[in-house]
């Protein structure tokens, strides 16, 4: 297929949408929107990994892949620009799952902010390094100047030896690379640069392996998302010491921030509405977001506890998660935003 | 006391001076305020370099090109010169107030035009003896300019600020409109002119008419293969670039990448240092290609689109050849050509709405930051938004202290149609003159060094296809082969390490 490795991951998203989103939906997490909406949707429809991990995508590439997809007769349009897996979607999504490479160490909720520094340090460590080892001269491969800076006090603070530095960050690189499979180590070393060679660009990369740009680019994330994770493990780590400083995000937008530290006042809603100048509504939707994202937030002052269990039990009953149908199962005297607020806690009840 | 040339022997280790190297620098420790156009690659740096070594003070070089003025730093201090250092934007805080406290004991103090924004540099320049004020890429300074940088027109009142030190202003491409404003704004007084030719005479040139487009694409398809790189080949957009680079590894050219401002930082960064270090012998690139890059063994240049006047023609095709051996410069043509680069340029001056929408935004309010977040909000381009600020701190918008009244917004919004007027015209200008430059029938060579009110005074024997050219000298002899010699990922990551 055309679009190839973009239209996959498409695909399985839309299948996890469940015809529930549209394509916009995809767009937004791919691209890290930090919307109260595509904050749930992640958890929601459990695509947190996802989030935030193709930030220069455009929409039209997207639709692109979905034409492609709904040509091959791989997808329908439902309603409203979402589209559903046809069987033949399935069975064809079902396959490549088990053929493909899929980037199973991918966290983009943890480290979508983070990933761009963590590679920055990495890999300008790694070319100073080897420029020293070498007695070569060399022009940073990054010019970002924070970066530049960390490196630089990095190896001025060191009491190892350039030598030693340079032996433990291979053999963390190497055990690390030893576990991911051959081509994912081949991409990686293939974008660090040394004293001998400039570091590939994931198109380059994918010319020379003869795959998909897209899946290139997703290999390498996997990669670079599975070291942060072991890094954030062992903390006598190199790359641990490099994760140092990097904040890892607050999963809030900011204006739920701030109607999250009225509550921890607590204030009641419509107070807060007024005070902020929003409308209750928005509150409410901050609340839900908050829920969805803070696990220690209880619910319990906004639903009565039998009334949750029994959205619950419908949602589950219903396998749906649209707020009509659970509503229209359950009876008037529950709210949307009552539905919304225990959907979003309960998160992953599927 | 030591002859020039004994100096230079000394601190710099050659044994003669470059053309009109010497010159200059006679006329500076005379006194001399100096505009010099000197070839790229032409030993600029040392005109001011040397005469630090006889003056009392320190020498400040404005440069805008941070990462020129780094390597410049880096070079003397392996010369063993501790006293250089360069202010941008990579200075740590700490270095940086460390040297103010003590800027007069350096004696080659860089500094970029942004960093002269910064209120306490301008003090602790103010009290140091400045011996000679260096203006790098002066043409920036006119507006005129294809390179245009508002933050140099403030030069001239910094110049008098720190007691009009003599000043040697350096360029390598400036035509002589722009010669003018540079002496303006500068005030440059006593001067002397040192203007060479800007004649490449190791560069080839060569204009090729074809009737369509497909025809175009078949003829650099068949250069690239034939002619002996590393070459650069550019494109009038993004999208081009990355087509072609494409069709091009189609073809089986595999060392080619594509380079244009919509890559992030870090792609464009590998590209360029993948092609300086002869990873790549092919890029395709806009006009964002070539400022800094510094090689010297580029074979040729390709225009698949031609540039919107001479000066960037000449500019680009410049970075050919920087080795003094013999390199070709090619521009292709179609009809029609000369509108779409016309509607290009034209598409980066704001239109009408844009204007108005600004101008009544200035209602509200004038600061420097409501104008830049208006023009946000208007989706005004960068270069569109460099031309605009520079417009209204002309105008006197920025040092308002209140929101304009209606009929000075009207005021205003003639004078700002006027002006985009003024610059459309000019640029299209421009634009005929580099079309009369493909449609002429005599020597090329003569038309550009004319360009720039100069003569020609030898032809060198390949010239150009006006008097006659031949491409055997320029095809690829050998079939060099570059096996990528990549042994798998354990051999390449140790190969990084040991």
């Amino acid at each position: 297929m055309k679009d190839g490795y973009a239209a996959f991951l498409l695909s399985f998203c839309l299948h996890r949408f469940n015809g529930e989103r549209s394509l916009a939906a995809v767009y937004h997490l791919f691209s890290g929107k930090k919307s109260a909406q595509t904050l749930q949707d992640s958890k929601w429809f459990q695509l947190a990994p996802f989030f935030g991990v193709w930030k220069d995508i455009t929409f039209s590439e997207i639709e692109a892949a979905a034409q492609s997809l709904f040509e091959n007769g791989l997808i329908v349009p439902v309603q409203n620009r979402a589209y559903i897996l046809t069987e033949k979607g399935k069975r064809w999504l079902d396959e490549q799952l088990q053929r493909t490479f899929f980037p199973t160490h991918l966290n983009g909720w943890r480290y979508h902010d983070l990933e761009k520094w963590f590679w920055y340090r990495l890999s300008l460590l790694v070319q100073t390094l080897s420029n020293l080892l070498h007695h070569t001269s060399f022009e940073p491969i990054h010019r970002h100047e924070k970066t530049l800076m960390w490196v630089k006090r990095y190896l001025l603070s060191q009491r190892r030896t350039v030598r030693t530095l340079a032996e433990t960050l291979y053999g963390e690189l190497y055990r690390l690379l030893d576990d991911v499979s051959e081509e994912e180590a081949t991409v990686f070393t293939l974008r660090l640069t040394s004293y001998a060679r400039i570091g590939w660009t994931n198109e380059q990369i994918a010319s020379y392996l003869q795959k998909d740009r897209v899946c290139v680019q997703f290999q390498f994330q996997n990669v670079l998302h599975y070291m942060m994770a072991s890094a954030e493990a062992d903390r006598s780590s190199i790359l641990y010491e490099l994760m140092h400083g990097l904040s890892l995000p607050i999963p809030l937008t900011l204006s739920a921030q701030k109607t999250y530290e009225w509550l921890l006042r607590g204030k009641p809603l419509g107070e807060i509405a007024r005070l902020r100048r929003l409308k209750r509504s928005t509150i409410e939707d901050h609340v839900v977001e908050i829920a969805a994202n803070i696990p220690q937030f209880s619910i319990a002052p906004f639903v009565h506890e039998k009334k949750a269990a029994k959205i619950i039990e419908t949602a589950r009953k219903l396998k749906t998660r649209k707020l009509k149908r659970i509503r229209d199962a359950i009876g008037d005297d529950v709210s949307y935003f009552e539905i919304r607020l225990v959907l979003a806690k309960e998160g992953e009840m599927w | 006391m030591v002859t020039l040339t004994q100096l230079l022997q000394k601190k710099f280790g050659y044994s003669s001076f470059r053309k009109g190297q010497q010159e200059i620098i006679e006329d500076l420790l005379r006194g001399y305020d100096v505009l010099a156009m000197l070839p790229t690659g032409g030993g600029k740096s040392l005109c001011y370099q040397l005469p630090a070594y006889l003056l009392p003070g320190s020498v400040l070089i404005i440069s805008p090109l941070v990462s020129l003025m780094e390597d410049q730093v880096r070079q003397l201090r392996e010369r063993g010169e501790k006293r250089a250092i360069a202010f941008n934007s990579f200075l740590e805080t700490r270095e940086k107030w460390r040297a103010l406290e003590q800027l007069d004991q350096f004696r080659f103090i860089y500094v970029s035009p942004e960093m002269l924004q910064s209120e306490r540099l301008l003090i602790a320049l103010t009290n140091t003896p400045i011996s000679l004020f260096v203006v790098d890429e002066a043409h920036c300074i006119s507006q005129w300019g294809y390179d245009f940088r508002p933050d140099f027109l403030k030069l001239g009142e910094i110049r008098r600020q720190l007691g009009s030190p003599p000043c040697l202003a350096l360029t390598a491409t400036a035509p002589p409109e722009v010669m003018n404003d540079i002496i303006d704004i500068l005030q440059l007084s006593p001067l002397r002119c040192h203007i060479h030719s800007v004649d490449r005479p190791n560069i080839a040139i060569k204009v090729e008419k074809l009737s369509s487009l497909s025809e175009k694409v078949d003829r650099l398809l068949d250069y690239v293969k034939r002619l002996q790189g590393p070459g650069i080949i550019y494109f009038s957009s993004r999208q081009w670039t990355e087509t072609m680079a494409r069709q091009l590894q189609q073809e089986g050219i595999e060392r080619v990448a594509y380079y244009h401002a919509g890559m992030d930082a870090e792609q464009r960064m590998l590209v360029q240092q993948q092609f300086l270090r002869g990873q790549l012998d092919i890029v395709c690139c806009t006009a964002a290609f070539g400022m800094g890059v510094n090689k010297e063994n580029i074979r040729f240049v390709l225009h698949f689109h031609m540039p919107g006047q001479m000066e960037a023609y000449l500019q680009e095709i410049g970075r050919a050849g920087r080795d003094g051996e013999k390199s070709i410069a090619i521009l292709l043509y179609t009809n029609g050509d000369d509108g779409m680069i016309q509607s290009l340029m034209e598409a980066e001056l704001p239109d009408d709405a844009q204007v108005k929408q600004l101008c009544e935004n200035l209602l509200y309010g004038a600061s420097r930051d409501d104008v830049e977040q208006y023009m946000d909000m208007c989706l005004f381009t960068d270069v569109q938004k460099r031309i605009f600020t520079y417009f209204l701190e002309k105008e006197g918008v920025f040092s308002s202290n209140r929101p304009l009244a209606k009929q000075e917004i009207d005021r205003l919004y003639g004078k700002v149609t006027k002006n985009i007027e003024l610059r459309r015209q000019w640029k299209r200008k421009k634009l005929k003159e580099m079309e009369k430059w493909i449609f002429r029938r005599s020597c090329r060579r003569e038309a550009i060094v004319q360009a720039f009110g100069q003569t020609l005074t030898d032809k060198p024997e390949q010239c150009c296809d006006c008097c006659g050219l031949s491409l055997d000298g320029y095809l690829r002899t050998n079939e060099e082969k570059h096996p990528t010699r990549f042994l798998g990922w354990r051999v390449e990551l140790q190969r990084i390490f040991f």
